[in-house]
């Protein structure tokens, strides 16, 4: 029997200029997450208020999801391929707009190599002007307004979230690694 | 024609975080994680990343292709969802930016939706209660 399908494209790949990586997926496990909820308080970077309120809880990796509120201010970026073709894509300069609404977005915390805390987020907004546009959010230039913003988190104890250089890509990425021992 | 049950209770069980690398199929790439930690059933709780080109899929079935590269996920919903069989299904649901930051929406197509730089997704995994069945 001949089944008529529908036709899909078949989705076109991108040849990155390092080598290929045999690892597909890096994947850590956790037997339980830990849950919080944060209202990240206006007047402070997303960056600073995510950072600091779940260092206090001791939590150095997470994964989450950012609900609403108000940007007193918004620096953003969008990815475009790279005119000097060093790597495959990269971010385009940092764009900042006064006011805007945050509809939701995503978010990973983890760290770089020498400890410092990062956070990898991406979220859609609207602007004064009513545009509903989205991206790459720069979290340490997003100064929260007068409606706070919701963080839902799932803490990752177990194992870290790390910026590593990745050959293939030429671009520090966020992976899961075992826990550092401190101290 | 199968009664639809409702309600499913359950419990949120183990969490696995993941970093899926370039070329890499979206939605089969969830699947194999499960597959890979062992999870039944899981809900996305976190997800972000680029696409080379997003496809979602449009009420007729079609696609909308989204091109990039990047496409960026803003966005992502979804579940895994054990079959009958024995195999995994994902059913991923998103809002993607394009290389101008406008936006697109809906269900991203199987097979159809390939990593570009990387993608980061935290999965937890769902226990539906014995009971339900």
């Amino acid at each position: 029997m001949v089944e008529k399908l529908m036709g899909l494209p078949r989705s076109r790949t991108v040849v990155h200029p390092g080598p290929f990586r045999p690892v597909r997926i890096d994947r850590m496990r956790d037997q339980k997450g830990r849950h919080f909820r944060l209202s990240l308080p206006g007047g402070r970077t997303l960056h600073e208020s995510l950072v600091q309120a779940l260092a206090d809880e001791g939590v150095a990796s997470a994964s989450m999801t950012l609900i609403g509120g108000e940007l007193a201010e918004l620096g953003f970026c969008l990815a475009l391929p790279d005119p000097t073709g060093r790597v495959l894509a990269t971010y385009g300069a940092p764009h900042t707009v006064q006011g805007a609404c945050f509809i939701f977005g995503n978010a990973t915390l983890g760290s770089s190599a020498s400890g410092t805390p990062v956070v990898h987020c991406h979220g859609a907004f609207r602007t004064a002007d009513g545009a509903v546009r989205g991206g790459h959010i720069l979290t340490d230039r997003t100064v929260v307004g007068r409606r706070s913003v919701t963080a839902v988190v799932t803490a990752l104890d177990s194992f870290e979230l790390r910026v590593v250089y990745d050959d293939e890509t030429r671009m520090p990425l966020m992976r899961p690694q075992a826990r550092r021992i401190h101290g | 024609m199968a009664e639809m049950r409702m309600i499913e209770s359950g419990r949120m069980g183990r969490v696995a975080y993941a970093r899926i690398a370039p070329n890499e199929d979206l939605v089969s790439s969830v699947e194999k994680l499960c597959l890979a930690e062992g999870f039944g059933h899981a809900f996305v709780r976190g997800a972000l990343g680029s696409l080379v080109d997003a496809c979602l899929e449009r009420a007729d079935g079609s696609c909308q292709v989204i091109r990039g590269p990047a496409a960026e996920i803003v966005s992502l919903a979804g579940e895994v969802r054990s079959q009958p069989d024995g195999s995994l299904r994902a059913a991923l649901t998103g809002v993607v930016a394009d290389t101008h930051g406008h936006l697109y929406g809906g269900p991203f197509v199987a097979g159809a939706n390939a990593v570009c730089v990387t993608f980061e997704v935290t999965l937890e995994e769902w226990l539906p209660s014995p009971g339900n069945n």
